[in-house]
């Protein structure tokens, strides 16, 4: 048997043939490889411009600058972190009781078929371009507050910032909870039942608790979604940088300041060329804002991964 | 919690208050959002259309003529699922013609239609002929003389241009470049179907249909003859086509074919009634004019959204074929080529988690990546439709990706099983069997994705593209304004006309291209699960 | 590709001539009694198995299997759930290849070449020996599309209409759909679309017809349809097929090799002595159905 004359060919021997499976093997992983590629662009060009800013203005002054103003080459931070963190804590404020309401109801109480017309009707809420919810804000939102409740709202506003932002991460709260809230296995639900808990009980006593590493995974994405969001801050709240004089809530929601990410796009708008000092000083905001972005992505996402192990 | 006063046989009342409250406040906070979000687009449709201006009877009108019946033909459509299918099929063929003829009457304003003419003429069609003639004879070479065919035959059009003095008419380029493959495929479709006779009869009514509307169109409707031969072609042929489908195989759902009828039909009596009894009518702000006029600042009566209109489809449709391809290729490799163990599985986990991180990076930073490598880097121009098109691409990329390999990954392994056992090759189980199952949930991602690319302004301001631009672009290396940057840069504009009304107008068109394509992509998903 | 045809149906008919020469071999009595298990004197051997071991991951999956698969018979493969049987049978075409975690070690000869050779490939390796699995798996095209597909891998495209309505006679198929071979191969019931699969697997013209469980997704009526055609294909193919269900073995195989827990073959021989009159007590408490 072994001393078989002539064994049969399976080399295959297709030539062409592999030579194309080789090919196509090779471009599939050069387009898989491109996403890293543009990461790696991400970092280089955030990092190259920023470096050169630091090259010539003091980071410890960046950091803790209380001033933001091209014309005088003044770039302290700080005006910009506030900015972007009133609209995050408002929109938060807005987003997150809702969106775990939401998902609540979503996953314990609504039927298969208010299911699905809530979740597409949701999913609504993110699709909309966030320059309409900017216009939204300053023609309808900041008018209807002015004439009702805050009649010394201004033009431009953290608070018609905050609920456009909020009514926009909602989806983004509510799905994630969601998952996590239907991922809690029925038996937990049903020792619950068995021990003549309601349905109330078991919703905010069980589901919850057990569901929390999900739900925190989804309040931070939410989060860091409000942080890195442009057009509809930009729109609403103005671009001009600032810090409260006084923690009244007045001063703190119903002024105009200006997010990192307002700022980049109005200083950039006048320094597009490159090399000046405010368009570095854009980068070095860029960089602070895609590490914030990308660190609360990452723990999001560690956070996750545990509630998927757990069930 | 329970009240602990019961005798033996009475159990008691367990606090049900609490729970009915509660279950009514998160009802009412999953309602808000949307309620909120609701409110707004009304008073935003109110803004565009100047409803405030129409006569309460107008309002009744319509609402007799168009509402009440679309949405009792609706209900209808959810309870007989035949008749739903039907109908939710023909609105399909509708708007995708619809959506097909615009995209390409816009394409057209920035592609020289006689340069397509040449290239098509030498190079796509013969390349075409190849490839079918290999797929019909069996014949494996056809695959490698394609692209060859494709590659001479283009650059040679390319050249003939120059030297070739006379073209024939817009609309007979269209015929002979467009009209001739929609009556092929149409006609291919029908062969499959029903036979050669159906088939011929199909191609031969599809060209019949697009000259017949190119040489009535103009006279009916005050178009040109190459928009005319447009509609007849992607929009008349193919719901005619469907049309005698369904009434000769006796569909249970044929019924549905009135859903388009319903609601054209509601509209032209309803602007019949209104005539006739010449009610005050709304002074919308989306007239024709708005679309075809370039943006003014300073007469909100003659701004216009046409060159952002015409950036938007040009950029789009760049994106669209990128993310398309880049998207499909990567998920491609992660789904079905990579490894998972060794050197090449660590870096495979190192693209996947690259790819979701990269899904969470702020828009914004997208623009100073291309800001910084493709302007200040490469030294291609501010907001050029190049760069527009490659940063909205990286920017959606990833959700391509994301949502493709699901689609990808919801194809049974079983497929694949019986086609590498058949002794296929990777890439021939990819082709034959992977990708055919995949493609409606991977176009359904794409086309979703593509509704965040459409309404993206920040990156785009980062690239420096112009908010306003008086002339669309008419090739690459133009600089482009697309509709969301023109929304933003009238907003800033404080007077009222612009405010309320050309921002509005702006507003809720792009609002309908977005609820145009959202659609067509759950048609899609729609179809293929019915199908499945 | 029509080349690269040429060249692999070449050696195919060269192959078949040795087989010949071997059958009238005297010397491989004595290699089978050196195996040890079973005497399959009579037959040609297409398939050998010597220690075959595979692992998936750390659990043994597959425990020093040597076999001799003899030509044009049909060998059946039987033992309780998760013996391995499956596993080898996967392993001659190298399906295991796909999963990551499996390893393979010994040698799996087909016509006296070790498939598992560095220069094997196993697409090559694919076209010559079909198989049919446990679910019936027609793919979403046409009857014909389906049939035709292993030939249009291998470029086989010459009289196809032909070679579809043997594959569909041979597979008991044709009277059913020859009058709608445009329809989709999904819209069949369980049983012709397992027959289905099988027309797909023979229509290449393979040497082997391996078959994982073929009618266990199928009704009685189905199941008998399928058994009498593998006794037919017989007559052409090497089938292997592994079952669960002891009397199919007994009633269509001609060769029964019983597996047991651990990856272990433990007898081989003709399917009438197994059923009769096994060696082993471990093989004759699982027939009798003492345990398993």
């Amino acid at each position: 048997m072994t001393e078989q004359s002539q064994p049969p060919d399976l080399t295959g021997n297709r030539g062409m043939q592999q030579t194309r499976e080789t090919l196509y093997h090779v471009v599939f992983f050069a387009c898989a490889a491109l996403s890293v590629v543009t990461t790696v662009g991400i970092i280089v060009a955030l990092l190259g411009d920023a470096l050169s800013f630091f090259g010539s203005y003091s980071i410890v002054e960046f950091l803790t600058g209380t001033q933001w103003s091209v014309l005088s080459n003044s770039f302290g931070v700080l005006p910009l972190v506030y900015g972007t963190l009133i609209v995050t804590f408002g929109s938060a404020l807005i987003a997150m009781p809702l969106g775990l309401l939401t998902a609540i109801y979503l996953s314990e109480y609504a039927s298969k078929q208010m299911r699905s017309v809530l979740k597409p009707m949701l999913e609504i809420l993110a699709g909309v371009p966030t320059v309409v919810y900017g216009y939204f804000a300053i023609v309808y939102i900041t008018p209807f507050l002015e004439a009702t409740l805050f009649p010394s709202i201004s033009t431009f506003n953290a608070l018609s910032a905050s609920i456009v932002v909020g009514i926009m991460i909602i989806p983004m709260v509510a799905s994630i909870s969601e998952d996590a809230m239907s991922a809690v296995p029925d038996s937990l639900r049903q020792a619950g039942y068995g021990l003549g808990a309601t349905k109330f009980n078991v919703s905010t006593r069980i589901v919850v608790p057990a569901a929390i590493s999900g739900i925190a995974s989804s309040f931070i994405l939410a989060l860091s979604r409000a942080i890195g969001e442009t057009m509809a801050v930009t729109l609403a709240m103005g671009s001009k940088p600032g810090l409260p004089s006084s923690l009244h809530p007045g001063e703190l929601f119903l002024r105009p300041y200006s997010s990192m990410t307002a700022q980049m796009v109005n200083t950039i708008n006048g320094e597009l060329s490159g090399g000046s000092a405010a368009y570095d000083a854009v980068f070095a905001v860029g960089l602070v804002l895609f590490v914030i972005t990308l660190v609360m992505n990452i723990v999001s996402d560690r956070i996750a991964s545990r509630y998927r192990e757990e069930y | 919690m329970a009240a602990e006063t019961q005798s033996d046989t009475d159990f008691g009342e367990v606090s049900q208050l609490k729970g009915i409250l509660f279950e009514y406040l998160s009802l009412g906070a999953s309602l808000l959002g949307i309620l909120s979000l609701a409110a707004l687009l009304v008073y935003v449709a109110v803004d565009a259309f100047g409803l405030e201006a129409a006569d309460p009877l107008w309002f009744l009108i319509y609402f007799v003529t168009l509402v009440v019946p679309t949405l009792g033909f609706v209900g209808y459509g959810v309870k007989n699922r035949a008749v739903g299918t039907v109908g939710g099929t023909s609105l399909l063929y509708l708007l995708g013609g619809l959506a097909a003829t615009l995209a390409l009457s816009i394409l057209f304003i920035i592609f020289d239609a006689q340069q397509w003419l040449l290239v098509y003429t030498v190079g796509v069609l013969p390349a075409a002929l190849v490839f079918i003639y290999g797929r019909m004879k069996e014949w494996q070479q056809a695959n490698l003389l394609t692209p060859i065919v494709f590659a001479v035959g283009s650059m040679l059009g390319v050249f003939l241009k120059g030297p070739l003095a006379t073209f024939p008419q817009k609309w007979i380029i269209y015929l002979w470049t467009l009209g001739v493959p929609v009556a092929a495929l149409l006609g291919s479709r029908a062969l499959n179907r029903d036979g050669r006779d159906a088939a011929v009869a199909t191609a031969v009514g599809t060209l019949a249909i697009a000259v017949a509307a190119a040489l009535a169109g103009p006279a009916l409707t005050g178009l040109n003859s190459d928009v005319t031969l447009l509609l007849g072609l992607f929009v008349g042929a193919p719901t005619l086509a469907y049309v005698a489908r369904v009434v000769r195989t006796g569909h249970d759902g044929v019924a549905g074919l009135l859903m388009p009828v319903v609601i054209f039909g509601g509209m032209l009596l309803g602007a019949f009634v209104v005539q006739q009894v010449a009610v005050a009518q709304p002074e919308s702000w989306v007239t024709w004019s708005y679309f075809t006029n370039p943006p003014s600042q300073l007469s909100a009566e003659e701004a216009g959204l046409f060159p952002a209109i015409v950036g938007s489809v040009f950029v789009i449709t760049n994106v669209a074929i990128m993310t398309l391809a880049l998207g499909v290729a990567t998920s491609i490799y992660l789904e079905e080529y990579a490894a998972s163990s060794g050197l090449l599985g660590k870096i495979t986990r190192l693209i996947q988690v690259n790819i979701s991180n990269l899904a969470g990076v702020p828009s914004v930073v997208y623009g100073l990546l291309g800001l910084a490598l493709f302007i200040n880097g490469l030294g291609l121009g501010l907001g050029i439709v190049l760069v527009a098109s490659i940063t909205l691409s990286l920017l959606i990329l990833p959700i391509v990706i994301i949502s493709s390999q699901e689609a990808i990954r919801s194809v049974p392994n079983e497929l694949r099983q019986a086609s590498y056992g058949m002794g296929a090759t990777r890439w021939q189980t990819i082709r034959n069997v992977v990708l055919p199952q995949s493609l409606p949930g991977i176009l359904t991602g794409t086309i979703l994705a593509l509704g965040r690319a459409i309404g993206e302004t920040a990156p785009l301001l980062m690239i420096g593209a112009a908010t306003t631009t008086f002339a669309p672009p008419t090739g690459y290396f133009d600089s482009v304004t697309v509709m969301p940057l023109q929304i933003y840069a009238w907003s800033s504009q404080p007077s009222d006309a612009f405010r309320y009304g050309v921002v509005a107008a702006g507003v809720v068109t792009l609002l309908i291209v977005l609820l145009t394509m959202n659609s067509v992509a759950i048609l899609v998903r729609n179809k293929y699960q019915n199908e499945s | 590709m029509s080349q690269e045809n040429m060249t692999t149906s070449d050696p195919e008919t060269t192959n078949t001539e040795s087989d010949q020469l071997i059958d009238t071999d005297p010397g491989r009595g004595g290699l089978d009694e050196s195996s040890g298990r079973g005497s399959v004197t009579s037959a040609n051997t297409v398939i050998e198995a010597r220690n075959v071991n595979v692992w998936y991951n750390d659990d043994q999956a597959l425990n020093d299997i040597d076999m001799r698969i003899p030509k044009k018979q049909v060998t059946a493969m039987i033992g309780p759930s998760g013996c391995g049987k499956s596993t080898f049978l996967r392993c001659i075409n190298r399906m295991n290849d796909l999963v990551d975690a499996a390893r393979i070690e010994g040698e799996l000869l087909f016509n006296g070449k070790n498939v598992y050779d560095s220069d094997v490939d196993p697409v090559a390796l694919r076209r010559r020996i079909g198989m049919v699995f446990q679910h019936p798996n027609p793919f979403p095209k046409s009857i014909y599309d389906n049939v035709a597909y292993g030939l249009r891998l291998q470029g086989k495209t010459d009289n196809m209409d032909q070679r579809v309505e043997d594959a569909l006679k041979s597979a008991a198929l044709w009277d059913e759909v020859k009058d709608r071979l445009d329809e989709s191969g999904t819209d069949l019931s369980g049983g012709q679309q397992q027959r289905l699969c099988i027309a797909r697997a023979i229509a290449p013209d393979p040497e082997v017809l391996l078959m994982d469980e073929p009618a266990s997704a199928l009704d009685p009526v189905a199941t008998s349809q399928v058994e009498d055609l593998i006794a037919d294909l017989a007559e052409e193919y090497t089938v292997v097929i592994v079952t669960h269900n002891m009397q199919q073995a007994a009633r269509i195989s001609d060769k029964t090799a019983v597996f047991l827990t651990g990856g272990e073959l433990v007898e081989f021989d003709d399917t009438q002595k197994i059923f009769e009159n096994p060696e082993s007590q471990r093989v004759e408490d699982y027939i009798t159905g003492k345990f398993g």
